[in-house]
């Protein structure tokens, strides 16, 4: 098989239509990717001998060897250097490289911090470089241009700083933990090299949490059959990779990431059968909705999947009328005609190495889960701590960067490498003004909550 | 919350579960305390091991009976504990250590227990993956009788058990005070509410200490952190626990395929911090790669830390204390909670219920630090 430079084993895969990549630990059943982000651990295969690999964001190379794991994996055979553990210090240790992650970084980092940036990816810019549509809100965040272009200016800056010695970048790196320190804070990364891996340990003065979010799943028999995508995952083979995920999409969820890829999908030349909507309203931007219907895509609310149904992958799917109650009525299913089955219903928060270091946490389902409390200034309950964008609470790229600048300047100013408040206070304003919106309630009313409780 | 119970259990770790299980079965009213949730403490994050192999009689003949349970307590508690028999191999490395053994296999013969000195070449057939040299090992002890069970699931099958039996289980409640008159327990309070009862089973772990402060007996128990990790699952590759008294280290693959162990670090001191090393790693990784060098690759997928409530000897406290009438204890274990739990759980049971007092029980009691001679206990991983 083939691929392009720059793909990951997964996008070559599904380009050359193989879409099973193991099998389940109980039940034997084919598995295939759902996130496509490196979160969910549904795409393990064998590579080079070395099993449980994330293929979704693991980089293709010439002349690897690639294989379906059945059920649970051999050991692995690959040589084995002896490294000893290598350790790293530096101001700011900020942990995300994606809209929030790289804000806080390049903030920090013009504040006069040292900074290491940590993404798993192989390159930087988190989800902004799928996102090929333009962004709404206001000017000074980038309305009007597109995320990946975001992307591309932010790399750009972060470029410039790390030329200037002020940011490290380490990419295809993990970090897998937080550990007992004297003084500080202490990270485990685990670092990649040939889908090897060597542990390193990092020193910080302070660490700026920016990991992002997992995509929803719901329950419904045979959710797991390879074709069942997450809609991010979606946007990631069209718009990362040029890779088609299927011919006849059924869309689950009408806020505006589902009615954004969908739209995305009919301009790939993908048919979208249509877009199901437990709600009886439509969540997202009307704009967004109306150019759905104006290419014929029917948006059905209160509705939502019943089943999907195939036996190696996804051949067509049930979807059922809800009642005003949100309950299933019965004989109002109606058959789906489909290859792939989009889920765009809703994110969690990613907070695992949140709930490691202690930090206070709570459950706030405006803010999409558990999420780390946090002042004003994006510190957490343990000094030091900072977080921001979709970590923090679900939210979107825009007030995700707000964020991250905050984070960032609060980190430098907190540890003590500037004394410099301006901007810091420009950025909480702005960010009130991002949220005064109709679409800004949730988020207003979550982050009132995860900063009305936070003691620090 | 009831106002009155004949016994109070505090803790919702396996121990008070089993005991709050077995006197209930008895027809006693009991009511459990825990401050989490059932089996938040050391329970919920053992290494999952049971053992019959030590080097106090008292130990062997409480882990041989409690094997006895073991083996037929997902019929009796209606509720899959996992229960499987794969055996415990402990690494000898040295002359001394192979005397010592010698000596613990005859004794551990005589009460019943099968148990045999392996030679290197036997190791392997045993668990293949082992690396003799790298071990440094001259032997090893075998009991195809020792094994595993998920901690969690007996703790739940315990308590639903007990529930079935009429017991109250209480969780996120606190105890705050024990009240007494002269030498008697009059009444518990918690955070939700008081009970009147005239004995209380002291089964708190690392906490135990605390609740006997609340009634002036010092415990000499001292709380110390242990790390355990388990790797990405793989193919079922071996079924015995591996351990080793001279570099501390046990690991096993459990059920669904990861391997699970853990090793002490030398630097370790008393204290109730809970957060894990990057020390460990390096060790854990090391000890393992060293016994088993196809592991190299393996990746750690979890590291967590839980606690081991260390008496002098190394052996539980058991029993009912001299200063307090109806103070039960049932804390200390150093380690080996679980994998004792079913027949001290039945000990306690007949002392309270029955009046019926055992070797083992006066063996054990907290008196035994007035003297300054006890047996220790040496067998001790982790």
């Amino acid at each position: 098989m083939f691929g392009f430079e720059g793909d990951t084993i997964a996008s070559a895969l599904h380009a050359g239509e193989v879409k099973t990549f193991s099998t389940s630990l109980v039940y034997n059943n084919p598995r295939g990717f759902f996130c496509g982000i490196g979160k969910c651990s549904s795409c393990l295969m064998r590579v080079n001998d070395i099993p449980n690999v994330r293929t979704c964001i693991a980089p293709l190379k010439e002349n690897i060897h690639v294989e379906i794991q059945n059920r649970l994996p051999d050991l692995p055979k690959a040589s084995f250097e002896q490294i000893p553990i290598e350790s790293l210090s530096f101001d700011v240790l900020t942990i995300g490289a994606g809209p929030a992650g790289l804000c806080a970084a390049i903030e920090a980092a013009q504040k006069g911090a040292q900074v290491l940036i940590v993404d798993e990816n192989q390159k930087v810019g988190g989800q902004l470089i799928k996102q090929t549509h333009k962004f709404f809100g206001s000017k000074q965040e980038k309305a009007g241009t597109r995320g990946v272009d975001i992307a591309k200016e932010l790399e750009n800056e972060l470029n410039i700083l790390k030329s200037q010695g002020k940011i490290n970048v380490m990419l295809d790196s993990t970090v897998i933990g937080y550990y007992e320190s004297k003084k500080n804070h202490l990270f485990g990364v685990v670092k990649r090299n040939d889908y090897k891996s060597q542990f390193l340990e990092i020193n910080c003065k302070a660490a700026i949490i920016a990991v992002g979010a997992m995509e929803n799943m719901i329950l419904f028999p045979n959710n797991d059959l390879p074709g069942v995508y997450g809609a991010g995952a979606v946007q990631t083979l069209m718009n990362v990779y040029g890779v088609k995920p299927g011919k006849n999409v059924l869309m689950i969820g009408a806020g505006n990431v589902g009615l954004i890829v969908a739209y995305q999908l009919l301009q790939s030349g993908i048919n979208v059968d249509r877009v199901v909507e437990a709600a009886p309203r439509i969540g997202g931007y009307h704009v967004h909705a109306a150019k759905l219907r104006r290419c014929g895509v029917p948006i059905y609310t209160s509705h939502s999947i019943k089943e999907v149904v195939g036996k190696e992958k996804v051949e067509g799917a049930v979807i059922i009328k809800l009642d005003k109650n949100w309950q299933p009525i019965s004989s109002s299913e109606t058959i789906v005609d489909c290859d792939t089955v989009c889920l765009a219903v809703g994110l969690t928060p990613s907070t695992r190495i949140l709930s490691q270091i202690n930090a206070e946490m709570e459950i706030i389902p405006e803010a999409g889960g558990y999420v780390a409390l946090h002042d004003e200034s994006m510190q957490t309950s343990v000094k030091n701590i900072f977080v921001c964008g979709d970590s923090s609470g679900i939210e979107e790229a825009s007030t995700a960067m707000i964020e991250g600048k905050i984070a960032g300047i609060s980190s430098a100013l907190s540890i003590g490498v500037t004394k410099d408040k301006e901007n810091l206070l420009k950025y909480i304003d702005e960010l009130k003004l991002l949220r005064a919106g109709p679409f800004g309630d949730k988020p207003r009313a979550a982050k009132k909550i995860i900063n009305k409780l936070v003691k620090i | 919350m009831k106002k009155k119970a004949d016994v109070v259990v505090i803790g919702g770790g396996v121990n008070g579960c089993a005991i709050a299980y077995n006197l209930a079965k008895k027809g006693l009213d009991v009511a459990l305390i825990e401050k989490k949730y059932l089996s938040s403490g050391a329970t919920g994050c053992c290494g999952a091991g049971i053992r019959q192999q030590w080097s106090t009689k008292e130990n062997v003949e409480l882990a041989i009976k409690s094997v006895k349970i073991f083996e037929k307590l997902s019929d009796e508690l209606k509720e899959d504990i996992e229960f499987r028999q794969g055996g415990y191999l402990i690494i000898i490395h040295n002359d001394k250590e192979m005397e010592q053994a010698k000596e613990n296999v005859r004794m551990q013969k005589s009460l019943g227990l099968t148990v045999d000195i392996l030679q290197p070449d036997q190791i392997i057939d045993i668990v293949s993956i082992l690396d003799i040299k790298g071990m440094k090992a001259i032997g090893a002890t075998f009991c195809p009788k020792d094994g595993h069970a998920n901690p969690f699931k007996t703790t739940f099958a315990y308590a639903k058990a007990a529930k079935s039996f009429g017991a109250s289980v209480y969780t996120h409640t606190k105890v705050t005070g024990i009240q007494t008159e002269k030498k008697s327990i009059t009444e518990v309070n918690t955070d939700k509410g008081k009970i009147k009862t005239s004995i209380v089973v002291n089964s708190a772990g690392v906490w135990s200490k605390q609740i006997a402060e609340m009634v002036g007996i010092t415990l000499p128990n001292k709380p110390y952190r242990k790390e355990i990790m388990a790797t990405e699952r793989l193919k079922p590759i071996f079924d015995a626990m591996v351990i080793s008294f001279k570099d501390g280290i046990y690991f096993s693959q459990q059920k669904e395929g990861q391997i699970v162990g853990g090793i002490p670090i030398p630097e370790e001191i008393s204290g109730y911090h809970t957060a894990p090393t990057v020390s460990f790693l390096e060790h854990m990784s090391k000890t393992l790669t060293s016994y088993a060098p196809c592991l190299k690759h393996v990746n750690l997928l979890r590291h967590w830390t839980g606690f081991y409530d260390v008496t002098p000897d190394a052996r539980p406290i058991l029993g009912e204390v001299e200063k307090l009438n109806g103070f039960i204890q049932c804390n200390g274990f150093s380690g080996h909670g679980f994998m004792l739990c079913p027949m001290v759980a039945r000990i306690l049971t007949d002392y309270i219920a029955d009046n019926k007092s055992t070797q083992i029980l006066e063996k054990l009691n907290l008196e035994r630090f007035k003297g300054k001679n006890f047996d220790k206990e040496v067998y001790i991983v982790g």
